[in-house]
């Protein structure tokens, strides 16, 4: 008795789950008995006292529960289009569907047709159609059309289908709704799309403009290598600078320092730059190679700004020095040198400083050569290294010889 | 399309069977009087010498010689050349507008294409004159009394087809019903002179089942072929056979213009003959924005055009009966308004649908009210119809249309098994054709109440053929009499669905009237002699079993007419009171019944039968019209020998037995209570759910129910139900009702307790009566 008590729910909810031994389903065909022996006639198992109560008991329930119309209306249409939706063919072919109810409520009550045992455990029931036998012997073949034998067929394979209108609106109303909805959807879609575009376009750029950043930072540090190679190689060879040696390493201090809090490089380069700055400076750009001469170049060219701005605040300086002005004696060098007074006796007179003749002419070769990718340029550097010095950029290594045995490539990536 | 099935008496609720049926009660008596087996083609032998009586213009004629000149001269000879007798003034009258219609000039060329072919697609607009001139100048050609067979002009509708007898009659200066008749369902206006017969397309078709040559005729005329009704496709389909094995006989198709390629290559390419209509052109604006109410949007441009446009008078098209009779409020209300404040001219508003009295349809005819005052504007009158204006009737003056788009059309589902009415969007001729009503009298305008895109793009090229919208086991049992083995490649038009045939023959199987080879049964044979629904055909054969063949066949006359109960809109509480008084708490199957026999009683009594209808809100001209239909088929019973036996009224199984034979027919058509207390019901096998129709008169509804309809609205009911007992279901229809046929569920499950009781109420009362 108590376990017929359990409310509808529970009980639907097991003969979901559990439908093969669930006592409750709503199918007495196979209901166990209490007495086997006890059959009527047609050899069906006859209903205790007992059993019948429970039964209807339990139907008693089902049906107790009222639906809301929301339910009904619900259910109504999608029996109708489930109804409309399936082939009478295919009816007969696959199992029959089972109507699977909508709303939970719907499913929590207990009916059969809920409770029903999978596909595969209930064999179809629908038997072949006599109508459809009919209409094979006369030589129907289901799937096609009816009509004559001759005509190419453009009957109809599908009955017309059932639109039940609703209300009042007028034609076209729906379709524009649908339309409008599908635009509003649609621009919504693409709006989306674009921004995601959008978005991977951003990455993309950033990506890029960093890649071109690292590239160009390595071709800057490439070709400090270059020419400090050069250097080291021209030093090798015999300076031919050495007489102006000191003052450019003096000027080069500044210079080099500048750059290097500029561009991070590592200390041995600074030391090189500060060389280098001395050696490249009087020799014509058009003898440097094209790999780097861009780098001096723009050293070069940064150098005489430098030094036009140093006049000119010295020529200023110097004209405020000639204006009358009282010299206080009590000033220490420190004193006089922040005053800008010191700046005579301090500074070596300018002219000394050569500038590439060079400078100021057209550089076709090097415009060419800036207007390449950074990746490529890269690519000449490293490759003017290797044969003239033997040296790796990427393995930071001089080799003995040109087969430059150990090292694994020209490229960043063999280096991996 | 408001077309509707000749032989399936079922469908009452069709727009335009409830025009027909006064007039066919007023020429009952006559047409009653002509035997149905009649053969024409004997009786012109036996009165051929009357030919002999008067030197007719005829006989110097030949067949299928005739040229224009010859016929014209014929008509205009002083005596009738088919009679004998003078012609009429009247005749002269009519003969001079018969000679300005537009197919007159081609007359000769008409005759000469007739000459030289079997089957000829004809095609005319509106107004060209083709219904009433093309059977005649066939008639002087084929000279019927030479060899005693007659011509057929079929007509979609019944009221069409008397109509233009009439006229034609006249035409011809003969009494209607002697060289000129009619033929429709349960009237036969033609006599042993006939020899130009207009019929319904439905008719047609039952004749040929018993004459499958159709022999009796030398020429077979199809008109208003373009509505391609269930009836003409299955004509279409049969001629084409037949024209194959007689070469003597001749078809003529005649269409409006659409789509007369199709008819043509269906034909063999049998060559085409356009004539002209006579229409003027017309102007048609639709709206830059699709409606949001198609009914509001109408009575705003009717009332519009009444105060902007020119004289003319308005033609509204809408759905059915309660939106038309809405529509007519509002406008009317509208219009009075107008008049006080802007010194608008009067309007007359009419509505026009199929279930109208005759008396109120003829209103629309009257003229348009002239002005309020002295030069005031000019009145003009406006009718609010449904599509039976769209192409059966004619109103002239008509300048403006406004078409919302809408029309209710049949659909058929195999899947569901339901036949409804719903509105659906027109198609694109029906749209054409709307808007050339405005075209009739002069140049006119058309407003659709829809945007041209949509015009273009959401209406189909042409309304679906009957065919395709139809249960077809009537048609399948008809096909099958005619003797069409192979249904399945049935040259047919527009084939329908598979699934649809399918569902034919397996109702027709389990109404027996098919077996299991798909042969027609002794049943099936009988249940083809009535023009019913096979249901209904099977329940009236089978009812004598029930001992109330006599209640049965009165039902089954209810059934076949519109719904005899009258609700007005201004008395619906007096209408069902009085309606109670008949009602049966056990169905309204023994509702209809009752009021049927209280009828009966006052007609016995002498009443006057109008006023005692009226006064019990029953409508009269449906009442005496199921009459009409009960006598028939009443006739047609006695023909086959099926008893009218009646259980006595005392008996308490008087109702039981009535209510146990309604089963034998529509034991298809059950549902049952999904729980007790619930309103909800479910069809057997179809598992859709339904609710009984607010109409009904049944006070406790049983657990199961046999309906004879289910309307398929925003809603699904079902109407005019009877209580039933599920064991009369196992007992009366044991095939249908076979278990192992069922799909798991409730219904199986009920019906399975339900096998076990009976068959342990069996064993008791077995082993009692052993003991």
């Amino acid at each position: 008795m108590s376990s017929t008590t359990k409310d509808p729910s529970t009980k639907g909810a097991a003969a979901d789950s559990d439908s093969e031994d669930d006592y409750m389903k709503m199918s007495f065909t196979d209901e166990p008995t209490f007495t086997t022996s006890r059959k009527s006639k047609s050899g069906k198992p006859i209903e205790t006292s007992l059993q019948r109560r429970l039964r209807l008991q339990r139907e008693g329930e089902i049906r107790g529960r009222v639906k809301s119309k929301a339910e009904l209306a619900a259910e109504e249409e999608a029996r109708r289009e489930a109804a409309l939706s399936t082939s009478l063919f295919d009816k007969l072919v696959a199992p029959s569907p089972q109507i699977i109810s909508h709303s939970p409520s719907a499913s929590a009550s207990p009916a059969p047709a809920t409770a029903v045992p999978p596909a595969a455990a209930a064999p179809p029931i629908t038997t072949k159609s006599k109508g459809l036998a009919m209409m094979a012997k006369m030589g129907f073949v289901p799937g096609t059309a009816l009509g004559a034998k001759s005509a190419e067929s453009e009957a109809r394979t599908e009955p017309i289908k059932i639109s039940i209108k609703d209300g009042r609106e007028g034609i076209g109303l729906e379709s524009e709704r649908k339309r409008k909805m599908q635009e509003a959807a649609e621009a919504a879609g693409e709006m989306a799309k674009k921004a995601r575009v959008d978005e991977e376009g951003y990455r993309e750029r950033v990506r890029r403009e960093r890649e071109e950043a690292r590239l160009e930072r390595q071709v800057y540090a490439a070709q400090k290598v270059a020419e400090g190679m050069d250097e080291d190689y021209g030093d090798e060879v015999g300076d031919r600078m050495g007489g102006e040696g000191e003052v450019q390493k003096l000027e080069g201090r500044t210079d080099s320092g500048e750059d290097e809090s500029e561009h991070g490089s590592d200390s041995r380069e600074k030391k090189r730059g500060r060389k280098k700055t001395g050696a490249s400076s009087s020799r014509p750009l058009r003898f440097i190679p094209v790999v780097y001469r861009g780098l001096v170049r723009s050293r070069e060219e940064a150098e005489r700004e430098r030094r036009m701005r140093y006049d000119l605040e010295q020529s200023s300086m110097l004209s405020s020095a000639r204006l009358p002005t009282y010299v206080d004696d009590e000033l220490d060098m420190d004193g006089k040198h922040a005053l800008g007074k010191d700046i005579a006796t301090v500074h070596k007179p300018w002219n000394t400083y050569v500038m590439a003749e060079d400078l100021d002419e057209e550089d076709a070769e090097l415009d060419e050569f800036n207007a390449l990718n950074p990746d490529e340029r890269l690519r000449r550097l490293v490759q003017y290294m290797r044969e003239k010095h033997h040296y790796c950029f990427w393995c930071k290594a001089k080799y003995e010889d040109a087969e430059m045995d150990g090292c694994p490539g020209l490229t960043e990536e063999e280096h991996d | 399309m408001a077309s509707h099935d000749d032989r399936g008496v079922k469908r009452s609720n069709m727009e335009d069977n409830a025009a027909q049926d006064l007039k066919r009660i007023k020429r009952a008596e006559n047409g009653d009087a002509a035997p149905e087996k009649y053969n024409p083609y004997l009786a012109h032998l036996n009165e051929d010498g009357n030919n002999g009586d008067f030197e007719s213009p005829l006989d110097s004629f030949e067949r299928h010689q005739t040229t224009a000149a010859q016929a014209a001269q014929a008509e205009d000879s002083e005596l009738n050349p088919w009679t004998g007798q003078p012609h009429s003034q009247r005749y002269f009258d009519i003969l001079k507008t018969r000679r300005d219609l537009p197919v007159h000039k081609q007359r000769q060329e008409f005759l000469d294409m007739y000459h030289n072919t079997q089957i000829l697609v004809f095609v005319g607009e509106t107004g060209s004159g083709k219904t009433t001139q093309i059977p005649q100048y066939v008639l002087y050609d084929e000279l019927p009394y030479t060899n005693g067979k007659l011509i057929a002009c079929t007509q979609p509708r019944r009221v069409a087809a008397m109509s233009v007898a009439q006229r034609v009659a006249n035409e011809m200066d003969v009494e209607l019903g002697q060289e000129v008749g009619y033929s429709i369902r349960f009237e036969n206006r033609t006599g042993p002179k006939t020899m130009l017969k207009y019929m319904t397309d439905g008719q047609l078709l039952r004749e040929s089942m018993h004459d499958h040559d159709m022999s009796r005729y030398s020429c077979i005329i199809l008109d208003e072929a373009h509505e391609r009704t269930l009836a003409t496709d299955i004509l279409m389909a049969l001629l084409k056979q037949i024209a194959a094995r007689r070469k003597d006989l001749k078809i003529i198709v005649m269409s409006a213009t659409l789509d007369a390629q199709k008819f043509q290559s269906y034909f063999y390419d049998a060559p085409l003959l356009a004539v002209p209509g006579r229409t003027f052109p017309v102007e048609i604006f639709y709206t830059p924005e699709p409606e949001r109410d198609y009914l509001e949007a109408a009575v705003r441009t009717v009332l519009q055009i009444h105060a902007t446009e020119p004289e003319g008078d308005i033609l509204l098209f809408l759905t059915g009966e309660e939106e038309i009779e809405d529509a007519c409020r509002r406008i009317s209300l509208e219009v009075d308004d107008m008049i006080r404040e802007s010194d608008a001219g009067p309007m007359k508003v009419y509505p026009l649908y199929g279930t109208l009295p005759p008396a109120h349809q003829q209103r629309i005819f009257e003229k348009a009210p002239g002005p309020l005052r002295e030069g005031g504007r000019p009145g003009r009158k406006v009718i609010v119809s449904t599509n039976i204006a769209e192409t059966s009737l004619t109103i002239d003056g008509i300048v403006y249309v406004v078409d919302p788009g809408f029309s209710k059309q049949k659909i058929y589902n195999p899947r569901s098994r339901v036949e409804s009415l719903l509105v659906s969007p027109i198609s694109k001729a029906s749209a054409q054709q709307r808007a050339g009503r405005a075209g009739r009298t002069r140049p006119g305008k058309c407003f659709r109440l829809y945007t041209e895109k949509a015009f273009k793009k959401e209406l189909i090229e042409q309304t679906y053929p009957e065919i395709l919208r139809s249960n077809l086991a009537n048609t399948v049992l008809e096909l099958k009499k005619l003797g069409v083995e192979d249904l399945v490649h049935f040259d047919l038009m527009d084939p329908p669905a598979p699934e649809t045939m399918m569902r034919a023959l397996e109702e027709l199987n389990y109404l027996a009237c098919l077996d299991d080879d798909g042969e027609l049964t002794r049943l099936g044979g009988l249940a083809s002699e009535f023009p019913l629904d096979p249901a209904l055909a099977v329940m009236l054969i089978s009812s004598p079993e029930f001992y109330c063949s006599n209640e049965i066949l009165s039902i089954v006359s209810l059934l076949s007419v519109p719904s005899i109960w009258v609700r007005p809109n201004n008395a619906r509480k007096r209408a069902d009171e009085m309606k109670m008084h008949f009602a049966h708490s056990d169905g309204d199957h023994l509702t209809l019944l009752n009021a049927y026999h209280a009828y009966k009683g006052a007609e016995t009594n002498n009443e006057d039968m109008k006023r005692w209808c009226h006064e019990h809100f029953l409508s009269y001209r449906h009442l005496s019209s199921a009459d009409n239909v009960r006598a028939q088929l009443k006739r047609i019973m006695e023909t086959h020998d099926i008893s009218l036996v009646s259980t006595p009224f005392q008996d308490k199984n008087y109702y039981i037995n009535i209510r146990r034979a309604l089963l034998a027919g529509f034991f298809m058509q059950v549902a049952m209570r999904e729980s007790s207390n619930s309103k909800v019901y479910k069809t057997v096998k179809d598992d859709q759910l339904v609710m009984i129709h607010p109409s009904t008169s049944v006070t406790s509804p049983y657990d199961w129910v046999v309906y004879n309809e289910f309307v398929l609205t925003t809603k699904q009911y079902v109407r005019t139900v009877t209580n039933i007992r599920p064991e009369w279901l196992l007992e009366i229809a044991p095939v249908y009702y076979d278990l192992d046929t069922f799909e798991k569920g409730e219904i199986k499950s009920a019906l399975t307790r339900i096998t076990d009781k009976v068959k342990r109420r069996q064993a008791i009362k077995g082993s009692g009566s052993t003991r």
